[in-house]
């Protein structure tokens, strides 16, 4: 627990380090803005109800970056080519995810992957639109859930 | 040589807008305009905010510029999850290549 609000407290001077970007005499205000963002992340999310795995957020982060230029190159291309080049479908597909907080992640972050948007989560179905029927939506969707229930510890 | 990198970076981010701008005026239905919108507009701010980064005077300013980026990708990505779902609820169908 305290090192939690630890971990928090320096995370959040960090960010008022930025907003204020680097004004010393700013700290009287950033005192209050800490001390209030930190009572509500601690009534937002308790220290003790997510642990989740730090090695799994970098490894996360790093393949979310590298496919979200893929997708964004890919569907420029595809936009300057015009629509000849789609072939859009809807998919259907059963995912394991079971905490909230990875159920948002991963349709949040459907959309920013090559060809694949999240259109329904409904229990453990997930509905999604493709740009291109032909490229291989369903395997990066498994490998994007993968990698989310590392995040959060979850066995498939 | 920061100088070159950081407008190379600029007109890459322009060009992703553009062509975001473009699949929404091109593509067909409310869907493939989301993935248009989201995926390269969301480039397109990263190579933005990237390149001004580059030339920002202290290392505070280039990372309040960087914050810029997830923030933008968070909302972008549940707006347009919040709007396809929507569409998929109104009954709205997908364009297919045979209904041209």
């Amino acid at each position: 627990m305290t090192a939690a609000l630890l971990r928090r407290g320096i995370l959040f001077a960090l960010l008022w380090w930025i907003l204020s970007e680097g004004r010393a005499g700013s700290w009287g205000l950033g005192a209050i803005a800490v001390a209030v963002a930190l009572w509500a992340s601690v009534r937002l999310l308790l220290p003790a109800s997510g642990r989740i795995s730090v090695a799994g957020l970098f490894a996360f982060m790093g393949y979310f970056i590298w496919n979200s230029v893929r997708g964004g190159a890919q569907v420029a291309l595809i936009a300057l080519r015009g629509r000849q080049a789609l072939q859009p479908d809807m998919l259907e597909m059963q995912l394991s995810l079971r905490s909230g907080a990875a159920r948002i992640l991963m349709v949040n972050a459907l959309g920013l992957m090559p060809g694949s948007l999240g259109v329904r989560l409904e229990g453990d179905r997930l509905r999604l639109h493709v740009l291109d029927a032909r490229m291989p939506i369903a395997v990066a969707v498994r490998a994007l859930e993968a990698r989310i229930e590392v995040i959060f510890r979850e066995q498939p | 040589m920061i100088e070159i990198a950081s407008i190379v970076l600029l007109c890459m981010g322009a060009f992703f807008y553009f062509s975001g701008t473009v699949g929404l005026l091109r593509f067909p239905d409310v869907y493939s305009r989301l993935h248009a919108l989201a995926k390269a507009d969301n480039l397109g701010l990263g190579c933005i905010v990237l390149g001004l980064a580059l030339q920002a005077e202290s290392l505070a300013v280039a990372l309040k510029l960087l914050l810029i980026w997830p923030l933008a990708l968070a909302a972008s990505a549940g707006i347009s999850y919040a709007i396809a779902r929507r569409a998929d609820a109104l009954g709205i169908r997908p364009w297919r290549r045979e209904d041209t």
